[in-house]
């Protein structure tokens, strides 16, 4: 991309002017991509925005993914058909650091039929049947579900035969989900195992009046993603009448599963996570999908519990609950109005970084009078996100965008000073800027830390949300002077003396 | 009996079962571990994208630092697995030819070596055009535990990189495996080694590996002696340099330093192989009157434990020396002693020291979460000396106290704490105080205060 050279031409047309001067400030060596979500998207559809360094960000495989949705099941044995390393690295950190730890699951089981060398060789199949069955003896489970990996993938051992096979010889469903690692991206394990899930959902004997399914969870019970957010949407759910009868997979039963198309709505708690299992349930068995985005801010959070109460036929309760909630966050919506009209809103997600909650934000910032630029959503989660990206479009989420080069470069997220000098070069491009992202950067202008690891200001989502927010935008915004810590920087970046 | 009691090989219990829930992870993070060991270099993971977080797991283990090291991965998928790899692989390390480093370690998972991609081949071919040295590692998963990936490791870097000429520096040592001891912190133990061979006047030619640079490696053939920190790991990079280079390994056979004992025996070892008797003599002295100084004025609850059902569940590394000082210094019970590794020697090993404490509690070699949580409700010990996998594992077995040891799930440690040595003995206490001082703590309050 030369110098001055604009990438792509925006639709707002105030933002050529910012381009232009950004553009021309930072040096277009920075700059990678200056334009729409929508021309961006673009550019990620033709092929032209992905990266090509091999050696650049890797995120995580098929199988982990996988595994995080079916770990969310109670008593369940994911049984990993493969060697000790797969599982280990899930088992330490989703089952015992995550759930036992801070979910108040107790410990459950991570089996593995730990392939060796002759495995590989002469085939695990009469080895992974005997240890279905030695998983049902051991555990007493619920539910057994085998994950391939790469070994047993390339070996070619044939999982859903074994579990057909194995379910006859023990006493709960065996199911079989290709999870190689090489077999697709991240997201494709999270689908796969969703998908799979469906095969338990048994045809309803009654219809729940009232009732739905919350989609899209993984990774163990309540709170997933490491927040109050679905307690939140739980909570509204509950104040409007609604009933839940599975969140599926955020610890919800095998019973629940089975008894997940008796409800007569599914909801997601994010769009993105529960598209595809409620795009397929509304095409299988006919459950209506409530298609709403994150419930960022007063008019999205409107929306969402709107999207959910009205196919129920309960708009007039969800409205009484809205008007109520709203006055009880009014000053806090009167202080962000206050707080963000005419302002710049520079949005950055780096942790557990996904385009949506960059996007939900810049939706959210703009509602109270900030404009919207959302820096260095990664064209790789772009391309994994395009259905859930699209519909944003539709609904008006098409904010600026600026991609740096230090997003492209060598290794992995942890080196992140090039970004660091990126962002804090961009703020200087625009004025009376707030930074909506997390303290781990160091922009010369105020910043509300939105990190997911900080229960002090959680939930994000709802009305309970809009106050945490408020008050994380009043913290940034009356303590814009005080003294960032030169040793947290020092740590991230390295120290400049 | 338990499958993989003493009277089973290890390999053959293993083959017993088809479905474990393991603590060890593969040979693939073992030989990762080894390799992030070495400074100055960067890693590349031939392999699929997942098995990059197996590298993260052995970078956080090493303690390296994101500023200095650079890991790298191909991200295989299906393309290369049908079609082979190999051109992948050329490719990314051409990409990376301008990385300031000595050396790449080209490390590769189970998806290249079953479809037989040649990473030694690739690394001839592509080593004229790289400025740093390649060194490929062939250690898929599926070749054994973490511990069989550090050996496998240790081999192709003692076996490529040491430079064969190499005199012998009077009073030296080469350190192994350090990294393969579960004490989540353990480069204090390899510290507090470091600090007593410096004290009696003897060398550290290398570690292998830890913050080691590659001219290290390239002399360890100068080494008068070994000295091995593991008992999971290095003792066949151990072997191989007695062989090779005549490198005499010292402290063979014994349990590392850990307790009162231990440590008295391992210092009283080394000074009379490097004539220092009473240089050892008077560090045991000195180190045994400042731990009971140091006790007098704390206090340590350790001293109300007498007689109390105890299970050790750890690496044989830190697992077999603690069961001296559990039984010894804490005069607890020792009922159940469950072990991550099987091989012969660490048998041995333990066996003997059972044999001279005149203990016999339940024994399991290369158990899993299962055979731990099922060990557990059968003896039902009232202290567990283990990791966060117990403290979850006993639950509802009445166990009063886990104290955390190894391969904790969060760091809350920001001062590296050795195991080993006199320091170490205190640090095992105050792990036993604040596991106690919690279990005591009020957990709700009877009544409310009026203000």
């Amino acid at each position: 991309m030369g110098r001055y050279h604009l990438p792509c031409v925006s639709p707002y047309l105030y933002i050529h002017s910012r381009e232009k001067k950004i553009d021309r400030d930072m040096g277009t060596d920075s700059i990678v991509f200056h334009g729409t979500l929508q021309q961006l998207l673009e550019k990620v559809e033709t092929g032209e925005l992905i990266p090509r360094l091999q050696a650049s960000h890797a995120p995580m495989c098929k199988f982990f993914t996988a595994y995080y949705v079916i770990s969310g099941i109670r008593h369940v044995v994911p049984l990993v058909h493969g060697p000790t390393g797969c599982p280990l690295y899930v088992s330490d950190f989703v089952r015992t650091r995550e759930c036992c730890e801070i979910r108040g699951v107790p410990l459950e089981p991570t089996a593995c039929t730990s392939l060796d060398e002759s495995h590989v060789i002469y085939g695990g199949e009469g080895k992974l049947l005997e240890a279905v069955k030695e998983a049902y003896t051991k555990y007493h489970p619920d539910l057994i579900v085998i994950l391939s990996c790469c070994c047993s993938g390339i070996i070619g051992d044939d999982v859903e035969s074994i579990a057909r096979e194995a379910e006859k010889l023990v006493g709960c469903r065996v199911l079989a989900l290709r999870s190689e690692g090489f077999g697709g991206d991240f997201r494709s394990g999270y689908e796969d195992a969703f998908k799979l899930i469906m095969e338990l959902m048994e045809p309803p004997r009654e219809k729940r009046r009232r009732t739905v399914n919350i989609l899209g969870a993984r990774w163990g019970p309540t709170t997933t993603e490491f927040n109050m957010d679905l307690d939140e949407i739980e909570r509204l759910l509950g104040e409007v009448g609604i009933k839940i009868n599975a969140v599926i997979a955020g610890g919800c039963t095998v019973e629940e599963i089975r008894r997940a198309r008796e409800v007569e709505l599914n909801a997601s708690w994010c769009y993105d996570w529960g598209q595809k299992l409620g795009d397929l349930m509304e095409e299988r068995f006919g459950i209506p999908y409530s298609k709403t985005g994150q419930p960022y801010g007063l008019e999205a959070t409107r929306e969402w519990l709107l999207g959910v109460a009205k196919p129920l036929g309960m708009e007039k309760e969800a409205l009484e609950v809205i008007e109520r909630e709203t006055h009880e966050v009014e000053p806090h919506l009167a202080y962000l109005k206050k707080a963000l009209e005419g302002k710049t809103a520079i949005i950055e997600i780096t942790e557990f970084p996904g385009p949506i909650r960059a996007l939900s934000l810049a939706r959210m910032v703009e509602e109270f009078g900030a404009y919207p630029v959302v820096i260095n959503v990664h064209p790789y989660t772009i391309k994994e996100r395009m259905p859930s990206i699209k519909f944003l479009l539709e609904t008006g989420v098409n904010p600026e965008i600026i991609l740096t080069k230090g997003l492209f470069r060598l290794g992995s997220f942890r080196s992140s000073k090039e970004t660091e000098d990126e962002l804090e070069e961009i703020v200087r491009e625009y004025d009376d800027v707030i930074f909506f992202g997390n303290a781990a950067r160091y922009p010369p202008c105020p910043v509300v830390n939105l990190s997911l690891m900080n229960p002090a200001f959680q939930p994000q989502y709802g009305f309970g949300g809009i106050k945490n927010i408020a008050a994380l935008v009043r913290q940034a915004l009356e303590n814009r002077n005080l003294p960032r810590s030169r040793l947290l920087r020092g740590m991230l970046y390295g120290s400049r003396r | 009996m338990e499958a993989g009691d003493s009277e089973i090989p290890a390999q053959e219990a293993a083959n017993l079962e088809k479905c474990t829930d393991p603590y060890l992870r593969c040979a693939f993070n073992g030989a990762a571990q080894t390799a992030l060991g070495v400074s100055g270099s960067a890693l590349l993971a031939h392999s699929p994208q997942g098995c990059e977080y197996l590298v993260n797991n052995a970078f956080a283990w090493q303690e390296c630092d994101y500023m200095e090291t650079i890991t790298l991965c191909t991200k295989l998928c299906e393309d290369e697995i049908v079609h082979g790899g190999e051109d992948l692989l050329a490719r990314t390390i051409r990409e990376v030819k301008g990385l300031p480093i000595t050396a790449l370690f080209i490390l590769s998972a189970c998806g290249p070596e079953i479809v037989g991609d040649d990473i030694v081949a690739v690394c001839e071919t592509v080593q004229p055009e790289v400025k740093f040295r390649l060194i490929p590692i062939e250690c898929a998963g599926f070749r054994g535990s973490q511990y069989e990936g550090i050996d496998i490791a240790l081999e192709v870097i003692l076996k490529r990189l040491i430079k064969k000429e190499g005199e012998k520096v009077p009073r030296s040592v080469c350190l192994i495996a350090p990294h393969a001891n579960a004490n989540p912190t353990w480069m204090a133990d390899l510290d507090w080694v470091k600090q007593i061979l410096s004290q009696m006047g003897v060398r550290v030619v290398a570690t292998l590996t830890h913050k080691t640079p590659l001219a290290e490696i390239e002399n360890v053939s100068s080494a008068e002696t070994s000295l091995l920190l593991s008992h999971d790991a290095g003792q066949r990079a151990v072997d191989y340099l007695a062989s090779e280079y005549g490198i005499e390994q010292i402290c063979r056979g014994i349990p590392l330093p850990i307790g009162m004992t231990n440590t008295g025996r391992w210092l009283t070892e080394l000074g009379s192989r490097f004539d220092h008797e009473r240089e050892a003599g008077k560090m045991v002295s000195d180190g045994e009157r400042m731990v009971m100084a140091t006790c007098r004025r704390k206090w340590p609850m350790a001293r109300f434990f007498y007689r109390t059902p105890t299970a050790i569940v750890a690496d044989a590394t830190v697992g077999i020396p603690l069961l001296r000082f559990v039984t010894e210094d804490m005069e607890m019970t020792p009922e159940l002693v469950a072990l991550y590794s099987a091989q012969r020697q660490v048998r041995e090993l333990l066996e003997g020291e059972l044999k001279d404490l005149g203990l016999n509690p339940k024994i399991v070699y290369g158990t899993d979460v299962y055979k731990t949580r099922r060990s557990l409700g059968e003896v039902r010990p009232r202290v567990v000396f283990g990791s966060t996998i117990e403290r979850h594992a006993s639950e509802g077995f009445g166990v009063a106290y886990v104290v955390e040891l190894v391969r904790m799930m969060r760091q809350f440690r920001f001062i590296n704490r050795e195991y080993f040595g006199y320091t170490g003995i205190l640090n095992l206490f105050e792990a036993v105080q604040n596991e106690w001082t919690i279990r005591w703590r009020s957990k709700e309050k009877r009544y409310e205060a009026k203000w």
